[in-house]
């Protein structure tokens, strides 16, 4: 049996209770759980990358490889450095013998 | 109302969603979406696109927390209370953006020229067309606190018990009750002129 609400004066009571149930409670629309469904679909393979893997893996598998090939071509000196060493080398050195044959 | 078997398929249905059973996930929402959108729809004053997208939101949050879901009361207190996370949160972003309130929705929740003034300025005895008391009401609704406004909800059309609405609500079984009390002293002096008779 539906228990009335003015049961121990706990609910609207009959008169209020009769206004607030002649605004119908709204029903969902029919095509309602298969846009929820397509929506968790889309919501899942936004966070899915490349192979299945989360996003998360694939970046930080991306930012590790660039951080690892950063530190090892930091840590050579380059070809370019050392040319540029032997040319200021070369600089100093006939700035010093220019000077000798100026007699200075 | 949901009754006991009901419930207990809604704890499995849980564990199977947890496990990632998707058809699990369209079996509770085929269930439970006249309860959650009704409760969204009336919340927020009238059914639409807002409605519509929160009551997704709170499906997806389901189904993001059943794999850690441990059955502590029914499963529909624990849905309902999703729902008002959620709708309590957008409530609250809304109220920040609009200062006026006073809109009267029609059946499609749409807003209806004229607002709470059409509606006052006649005597309801003359006309009182359901439409007419439906705006009233819905004003009045509007008007409640979101607590109150969900107190009476769960109470009148979901029949809750107010032990469950102190637990979607995060109150004492007494605030519960409180609320109610409060809620129908504010519906009585709003909807006054529509009473057929002194109660």
């Amino acid at each position: 049996m539906k228990k009335t609400r003015d049961e121990g004066g706990d609910g609207l009571g009959p008169q209020l209770g009769r206004l607030w149930a002649a605004d119908p409670v709204a029903k969902a629309p029919p095509w309602f759980a298969a846009k929820t469904m397509a929506r968790l679909r889309r919501e899942e393979d936004r966070k899915r990358g490349w192979f299945g893997l989360p996003r998360w893996v694939l970046l930080g598998a991306g930012a590790a490889i660039l951080a690892v090939g950063w530190l090892r071509w930091d840590s050579q000196p380059s070809v370019a450095d050392a040319e540029l060493f032997a040319a200021l080398d070369a600089m100093v050195e006939e700035d010093r013998e220019s000077r000798w044959w100026a007699g200075l | 109302m949901v009754n006991e078997r009901e419930g207990d398929g809604d704890d499995a249905l849980v564990v199977r969603m947890g496990q990632g059973d998707e058809e699990a996930l369209r079996e509770l929402i085929i269930r439970h979406q006249d309860r959650v959108y009704g409760t969204v729809a009336r919340m927020i004053g009238g059914a639409g696109p807002d409605a519509e997208d929160l009551a997704q939101q709170v499906f997806l949050r389901i189904w993001r927390a059943a794999p850690t879901y441990r059955a502590r009361a029914k499963f529909t207190t624990w849905l309902m209370t999703v729902t008002r996370n959620l709708v309590f949160t957008f409530c609250d972003n809304r109220s920040k953006r609009l200062v006026v309130s006073d809109v009267v929705l029609d059946e499609e929740g749409e807003e209806v020229e004229g607002g709470q003034e059409s509606v006052m300025e006649r005597n309801p005895r003359d006309d009182l067309s359901g439409k007419e008391l439906v705006q009233a009401v819905r004003l009045a609704c509007a008007h409640l606190p979101k607590k109150q406004r969900l107190v009476v909800h769960l109470r009148e059309h979901e029949e809750m018990e107010f032990s469950e609405i102190a637990k979607v609500l995060g109150v004492s079984e007494l605030g519960a009750k409180s609320l109610m009390f409060r809620a129908r002293e504010n519906l009585k002096n709003r909807l006054a002129e529509f009473f057929t008779e002194p109660s």
